[in-house]
C-alpha cells in the first residue's frame, strides 16, 4: 500500500487491529476541533480573496484588481466582507484560546501540539530519509512535526494579522495606544504576513492534507474527523500503538512488541 | 506792564492748547474712504493729476504722466493704502507673517539663485545684503511690484549718483490701477516694459490703456530733467515722453476710469500665476483653474481687505486685522464655520460643508487642509514650476524655457510653523558668500559678477537660462578670487545644492552641510483640487503605503555643481518622518517568506521524491 515504510520489514508488519471505537475508523478530531477549523479556513479564505484585490487596488500593474473589486460591488462592499471575515477570525481565535485553557480536551490537544525535542530529531531523520540516507521514516505521535508547524504558524499569523488588522481598522485608537505601530508599518506587516500565510496555506498545508499522492484529490478528515487505521499506521504509528496499548490494558491483555515498528 | 505780560502769556497758552488739540484730532477721512453702504460702484470720472498735483489736460505743452498717488489720492487716503500687505514689506514694524514666495535673484552667469525679501522670513536675505538698493531692487523686480514700498524709498539712498538717477526715473508710486482698473486695456506687461527702461514715473500711466510711451529714462544722463527735457544730441537717445488718447478726456478734461468693486482675477493672475513644467509645460487649455474660480468665486471673495489694504492671506493662525476677523476667510472659516459662534457660519459663499466621513480625526491635527486638497496630485518626483514673480511670466520678453532659473519644485510636504504637514514649493539656494564662525553672509552681487565673469564664460551659458555646469576647478578659482573680497576673519564660500563649498587648507574644494544651504520652502494653497481629487479619496493607501509619493516621493536636489546633479531626497526627510522602519520590516518579511517557503517546498519535493522512489521500486521489482 502506498505510504507504507519500505523494505521487507514493512511486509511483515501485522495488519492493524480495528478500532474498538468504530468498526473501521478512528475518530481523530472531535466536533469542537472540526468546527473551529471550519470557521478558521472559511474566514481565512475570505480574507485572502478580499484582501489581495484591496492591496493591489491602485497599484501599477494590477489593473485586474479594479474588476475584482467591482465584482464584489465596490470598495466599500469588499472592505465590509474583509472585515466580516476578520471578525470571524478574531472570534475563532478567542474561542480557541478559551478551548485550550478551559476545556479538558483542549488542554490535552494543546499539550500534544507543543514542540518537543523529538520533533527536532524527527525533522533530521525525515530529511535524511528524503535523501535516501535512512531507510525508514520516523514514527510520529498524534501530531507530526509539520502538523505542529502548521498549528504554530497559524498562531503566529493570527497574532500578527489580527494585531495589524485592528490597527488598520481603527487607526485612531491605535494612534492613541500604540503610536509606534504606525499605519504604514501595520499595513506593510499585514500585507507581508498575508503573503506568507497564503503561500504556506495553498502550497504547504494543501499539499500535506490534500495533494500529496496518498491523499489526492483530498481528504474529508476536516469534515468527519475520522482516520483509517492504515493512515494511522503510516502517519501516526506511535499514537496508533498508544491507543492499542490503552485498549489492551483496559481489556487486561498483555502488550506484545510489534516487529517493524519504527523507533 | 505786568498786565501786558500776563495777557501775552495767556495767548501763548491758548496757542499751545490749540496746537495740541489739532495734533490729537483724527485726520479727516477723504471722500472715497467713507462709504454710505451702497454696493454700487461710484463712477470714477476724475481729473488726472501729475506728481506735483497739477491737473493734466490734453493740450498741455509738456505732457506729464499722471500720478496715482495724486489722482487717486484726491479722494482716497493713499498713505493708508500704502500700508497694506502688497506695499508694506519695507516697514520693519510690520510682522513678517507666514513665509511666502520670496523674490529670487537668479543669474545663471553668476551661478546664483538667492532668496530675497524685505520681510524677516527664515532663509531669506535682505536685498541690501546683496547690494540691491531700493532703486536697484525696483529696477530688477518692479515688473511684478504694484508700486509703493521700495519704489518710494529712493531718497533714502546715500549714493548721490543713485539719487540723481532716481530723480530721472522718478518713483514707482503705489499703483492703484494694477488691481483696480477693470479696463481691458490695462497692460501690466507694458508696465513691466517701462520699468525695464527705468521709466518708473511713467509706468503706471503707460499701462493704463489710454496713454502711450516713447523713450527711456535709463538712457538719459543723470542730469536729465523730465520737467524741462533738453533735446539730446544723439537722435537715438529719446527722452521719455507720454501722450494720451484725446478721446478719453471729456469736455471738462476728466477721464473715466473703470474701477470695479471686485478686482478681476486677471489682475491677480499677472503676479500670481504658476505653470507646471515637468517634462512638458502644462497648457492653460488642458489644466484647470482653482476649484473656487471654477465655482464662480473670484480671488477677492476670499482675499479681502478694508481701506487699509491688509489683504487676508487666508492661512490658519493668520493674525486678525481690525476689520477682518481671523479665521473667517480660511478654509475652515468658510467650509466649516466657527463651531463656537452663536450663529451658524459654515457654508459661506455656498462653500460645501465636508463630512470627511471615515477619515480618522488625527489627520486634522497633523495635516493642513491644503495637504490633501491643494496643488497637483503628488507624483513620484516633485515637479518643476515657474511663477510670475520668479520667472517674469506675462512680460513681453519672458523666457519660455522650461529650465530657466530659478528652479522651483512642488509639491513638497513639510511641517509648517504650527507643526502641521503642508504642501510647499521649494528651491535650493545657490550664492557666493562669506563664512564667519558659523554665520553665512551673501556677497554683493557686483563683486560676485566680477569674480564669476572671469571664470564662467559666456559660452557656458545657455539660452534657456539654465545653470552653467560648474566644475570644482571653477569653484576653486572663483573662491580664490573672492577670498580677498570677504571681511577679515572670514572665508569665501559657495552655497549650492544643499552643500557649502569652501577651500580647504590645501586649496582644494571641500563641501559640508550647513544650515544656510537648506532649501527654502513656502506653503502653497492653490490650485485647490475638487474634493473628488483630494488625497485619500480612493483609499487610505493613497498616502499610507510603501511607494506613496506622500512619504516616498522624491525631491530633486538642484545643483549647478558637476556630478552633484540628479540627487534626490525622500519626501519623508523633508518633514523628518521617523525612520524607514517599515522598509526594514519589509525586507525582514521578504527574507522570511523566501526562507520559509524554500524550506517548505524542499520538504514537499523531498516527500515526492521519496514516494517516487518507492513507487518505482515497486513497479519494477
Amino acid at each position: 500500500m502506498m505510504g507504507q515504510t519500505s523494505g521487507a520489514k514493512a511486509k511483515e508488519r501485522p495488519a492493524p487491529a480495528r478500532s474498538a471505537e468504530t468498526s473501521e475508523f478512528f475518530q481523530r478530531f472531535s466536533l469542537q476541533f472540526r468546527v473551529q477549523h471550519i470557521f478558521l479556513f472559511l474566514s481565512t479564505i475570505t480574507l485572502i480573496v478580499t484582501g489581495i484585490p484591496l492591496w493591489c487596488l491602485g497599484r501599477p500593474g494590477y489593473s485586474w484588481s479594479q474588476a475584482v473589486v467591482n465584482a464584489f460591488g465596490g470598495i466599500e462592499e469588499i472592505r465590509y466582507i474583509h472585515r466580516a471575515g476578520a471578525a470571524v477570525l478574531i472570534l475563532v481565535s478567542m474561542y480557541h484560546l478559551y478551548y485550550t485553557m478551559f476545556t479538558k480536551e483542549g488542554r490535552r490537544e494543546f499539550i500534544e501540539l507543543l514542540p518537543r525535542q523529538k520533533d527536532v530529531i524527527d525533522v533530521t531523520i525525515n530529511s535524511l530519509y528524503f535523501i535516501g540516507l535512512i531507510k525508514h521514516r520516523p514514527g510520529f505521535g498524534r501530531y507530526t512535526y509539520y502538523e505542529k508547524f502548521d498549528y504554530w504558524a497559524v498562531y503566529w499569523g493570527c497574532v500578527i494579522m489580527i494585531g495589524t488588522g485592528l490597527v488598520l481598522w481603527f487607526p485612531d485608537v491605535a494612534a492613541k495606544y500604540v503610536p509606534w505601530l504606525t499605519y504604514e508599518l501595520a499595513a506593510e506587516v499585514h500585507a507581508d504576513e498575508a503573503i506568507l500565510a497564503a503561500l504556506a496555506l495553498f502550497i504547504w498545508h494543501f499539499y500535506n492534507v490534500h495533494f500529496n499522492p496518498s491523499r489526492f484529490p483530498g481528504t474529508l478528515m476536516w469534515w468527519h474527523g475520522k482516520i483509517s487505521p492504515e493512515e494511522m499506521m503510516h502517519d501516526h504509528v506511535l499514537e496508533y500503538y498508544k491507543k492499542e496499548l490503552a485498549q489492551m490494558k483496559s481489556k487486561g491483555q498483555k502488550a506484545e512488541p510489534q516487529d517493524g515498528a519504527a523507533v | 506792564m505786568r498786565a501786558l505780560r500776563k495777557g501775552f502769556g495767556n495767548r501763548i497758552l491758548f496757542c499751545c492748547i490749540l496746537l495740541w488739540a489739532v495734533s490729537i484730532a483724527p485726520a479727516q477721512e477723504k471722500l472715497g474712504d467713507v462709504t454710505d453702504g451702497s454696493r454700487a460702484v461710484p463712477v470714477h470720472l476724475i481729473p488726472l493729476l501729475d506728481e506735483r498735483g497739477e491737473k493734466i489736460t490734453p493740450n498741455d505743452e509738456m505732457l506729464m504722466p499722471f500720478s496715482t498717488r495724486q489722482t487717486c489720492g484726491f479722494c482716497h487716503d493713499v498713505n493708508r493704502v500704502s500700508g497694506g500687505r502688497h506695499f508694506n514689506a519695507v516697514d520693519a514694524n510690520v510682522p513678517a507673517g507666514r513665509i511666502g514666495q520670496p523674490w529670487i535673484l537668479a543669474e545663471a552667469g553668476a551661478a546664483t539663485q538667492i532668496p530675497l525679501s524685505y520681510r524677516e522670513w527664515p532663509g531669506t536675505y535682505r536685498p541690501g545684503q546683496v547690494g540691491l538698493t531700493a532703486w536697484k531692487f525696483v529696477e530688477l523686480f518692479g515688473r511684478h511690484l504694484p508700486g509703493g514700498g521700495p519704489g518710494e524709498m529712493f531718497e533714502e539712498s546715500d549714493n548721490p549718483d543713485e539719487v540723481m538717477r532716481a530723480y530721472v526715473s522718478g518713483k514707482l508710486e503705489t499703483n492703484c490701477l494694477t488691481c483696480h482698473n477693470a479696463y481691458p486695456g490695462q497692460d501690466q506687461a507694458e508696465y513691466a516694459a517701462q520699468i525695464g527702461r527705468q521709466n518708473f514715473r511713467w509706468a503706471a500711466a503707460a499701462a493704463c490703456g489710454f496713454a502711450s510711451m516713447t523713450g527711456s529714462a535709463g538712457k538719459m544722463p543723470s542730469t536729465f530733467d523730465p520737467y524741462m527735457p533738453a533735446s539730446m544730441d544723439d537722435p537715438k537717445l529719446v527722452p521719455p515722453m507720454i501722450s494720451y488718447s484725446k478721446s478719453v478726456f471729456d469736455d471738462k478734461n476728466k477721464v473715466l476710469f473703470d474701477v470695479p468693486r471686485y478686482i478681476p482675477k486677471q489682475r491677480c493672475y499677472y503676479c500670481h500665476t504658476n505653470v507646471d513644467v515637468g517634462e512638458v509645460k502644462s497648457e492653460k487649455w488642458s489644466s484647470d483653474e482653482d476649484v473656487h474660480i471654477a465655482a464662480g468665486l473670484s480671488c477677492v471673495d476670499c482675499h479681502r481687505n478694508s481701506l487699509d489694504h491688509n489683504i487676508t492671506r487666508g492661512y490658519e493662525g493668520e493674525p486678525a486685522g481690525p476689520n477682518v476677523p481671523a479665521g473667517a476667510f480660511t478654509c475652515k472659516g468658510c467650509h466649516l464655520g466657527d463651531a463656537t459662534a452663536k450663529l451658524p457660519s459654515a457654508g459661506r459663499l455656498t462653500a460645501p460643508v465636508p463630512k470627511h466621513a471615515g477619515i480618522p480625526p488625527t489627520h486634522f491635527d497633523k495635516l493642513t487642509c491644503t495637504a490633501c486638497h491643494s496643488g497637483p496630485w503628488p507624483g513620484d518626483i516633485a515637479i518643476g514650476v515657474k511663477t510670475s514673480r520668479a520667472h517674469g511670466l506675462g512680460t513681453h520678453d519672458s523666457n519660455k524655457s522650461l529650465t530657466m532659473l530659478p528652479h522651483l519644485y512642488y509639491p513638497v510636504f513639510a511641517k509648517d510653523e504650527n507643526g502641521k504637514i503642508a504642501p510647499n514649493r521649494i528651491f535650493w539656494p545657490a550664492y557666493w558668500g562669506s563664512l564667519s564662525g558659523d554665520a553665512v553672509v551673501p556677497l554683493d552681487m557686483d563683486t560676485v559678477r566680477a569674480a564669476t565673469a572671469r571664470v564662467i564664460g559666456k559660452d557656458a551659458l545657455s539660452k534657456s537660462g539654465d545653470w552653467p555646469s560648474l566644475t570644482e576647478e571653477q569653484i576653486a578659482k572663483i573662491l580664490t578670487s573672492l577670498s580677498d573680497k570677504v571681511p577679515a576673519q572670514s572665508k569665501a564660500i559657495y552655497i549650492a545644492g544643499g552643500r557649502m563649498y569652501s577651500l580647504d587648507q590645501g586649496g582644494k574644494v571641500a563641501s559640508a552641510e550647513h544650515t544656510a544651504a537648506k532649501p527654502v520652502m513656502w506653503p502653497i494653497a492653490h490650485n485647490v483640487r475638487p474634493a473628488a481629487q483630494s488625497l485619500g479619496v480612493r483609499k487610505c493607501e493613497d498616502c499610507h503605503s510603501t511607494g506613496s509619493p506622500f512619504f516616498f516621493g522624491k525631491v530633486l536636489v538642484d545643483s549647478p555643481v558637476q556630478g552633484k546633479g540628479g540627487v534626490f531626497r525622500k519626501m519623508r526627510d523633508m518633514y523628518e518622518f521617523g525612520g524607514p522602519v517599515y522598509v526594514r520590516v519589509n525586507w525582514f518579511f521578504k527574507l522570511l517568506i523566501i526562507a520559509v517557503m524554500t524550506l517548505l517546498i524542499l520538504h514537499i519535493l523531498g516527500d515526492l521524491y521519496r514516494r517516487a522512489l518507492l513507487w518505482l521500486a515497486k513497479r519494477f521489482r
